[in-house]
């Protein structure tokens, strides 16, 4: 009996101890990512000053948008959630789109040309084709894809700074969504196990009673 | 139970949302909703509300970033949600830094503490 309770005392104290880890890894978090927005909302004020008021708003947001930034969530055993960030490597795909199309194109057209030596007709078609390959190539990566175009062509080095600490945050926004999950989960197990000690006590202490 | 390739949604100033967008968050399209609102002076707290509980409501959205000032005015509907998924997470807005002794999830792990001292 009295060992049991020794083991329960045990593993509360442990609970009690990972509850305050949690805690301060997550103030720790919070204050990284407050003073990461507040320099993301600084470098937008200096957009500002330097490209107008009404160039950095709500005005610029394009009217179609796709997000580049997923959260993969899952639920685990003890009904904590966990938060990951994947970010679409678009430069990488692109590139790959490009030299692979590139390639095709080159191909189909070698390929087209040797047929269409037979059928001269053909031959400005697949001239025709070959720039509409590229083009279709260019079009896969749409403007409203990267959001610092939607500001103009040519942004200044503060947008860029903003954009960057956006990213940084995204990223550790999805950190502390998983550990906020994880406190509210030991804190649920350790009032679940404070109450079993209690009903223990309680019976214990009508046995002495009658001893 | 896994979910890919959710979403992050945000609730927020024009600032906060302009930079969240930058960072790459945004979906807007003609066949689904905004992931975003950028709430301004004129904003009913209705709308903040409703579109709360329409991002609660999506499977498709993982993380809730909302000002606190804003979570403030819909606090009921915030202490009111008990699910891991999605997550809802606080931020500060430029008037109004972040106060953890209005977070919500602080709160529930405060009120740990107050059960036992009656021990």
């Amino acid at each position: 009996m009295t060992e049991m309770r020794a083991d329960q005392h045990l593993r509360l104290d442990e609970q009690l101890l990972l509850f305050m880890d949690q805690l301060e890894a997550l103030e720790e978090k919070r204050q990284k990512l407050n003073s990461l927005i507040e320099e993301g909302w600084f470098s937008i004020a200096k957009t500002r000053y330097s490209m107008g008021n009404k160039q950095v708003s709500a005005l610029q947001y394009a009217s179609e948008m796709e997000p580049l930034v997923h959260v993969e969530a899952s639920l685990l055993e003890g009904g904590t959630a966990e938060f990951k960030c994947e970010r679409r490597k678009n430069k990488t795909e692109e590139l790959k789109n490009n030299t692979v199309e590139d390639i095709g194109a080159k191909e189909t057209g070698l390929r087209r040309r040797i047929n269409t030596k037979q059928k001269g007709v053909k031959e400005e078609e697949e001239e025709e084709t070959d720039p509409q390959v590229k083009t279709t190539a260019e079009s896969s990566t749409p403007e409203h894809r990267e959001p610092l175009k939607w500001f103009g062509i040519l942004v200044p080095q503060s947008l860029k700074q903003a954009q960057s600490a956006f990213k940084e945050v995204i990223t550790l926004s999805a950190e502390i969504a998983s550990l906020q999950s994880e406190i509210l989960a030991t804190r649920k197990e350790m009032q679940a196990q404070v109450k079993e000690k209690q009903e223990k006590t309680e019976k214990t202490q009508p046995e002495i009673k009658e001893e | 139970m896994t979910g890919r390739g959710k979403l992050i949604a945000v609730i927020g100033d024009e600032d906060t949302c302009t930079g969240f967008l930058l960072g790459g968050i945004g979906e807007l399209n003609k066949n689904r909703k905004p992931n975003f609102l950028v709430v301004e002076k004129d904003t009913s707290i209705t709308e903040i509300e409703e579109t709360f509980k329409s991002f609660l409501a999506r499977s498709d959205i993982g993380i809730i970033l909302i000002n606190q000032f804003i979570a403030e005015m819909i606090r009921h509907a915030i202490d009111a949600h008990m699910q891991s998924i999605p997550a809802v997470l606080e931020i500060p807005s430029k008037e109004h830094p972040y106060d953890a002794s209005k977070d919500s999830i602080l709160r529930r792990a405060k009120g740990m503490f107050s059960a036992e001292d009656f021990r």
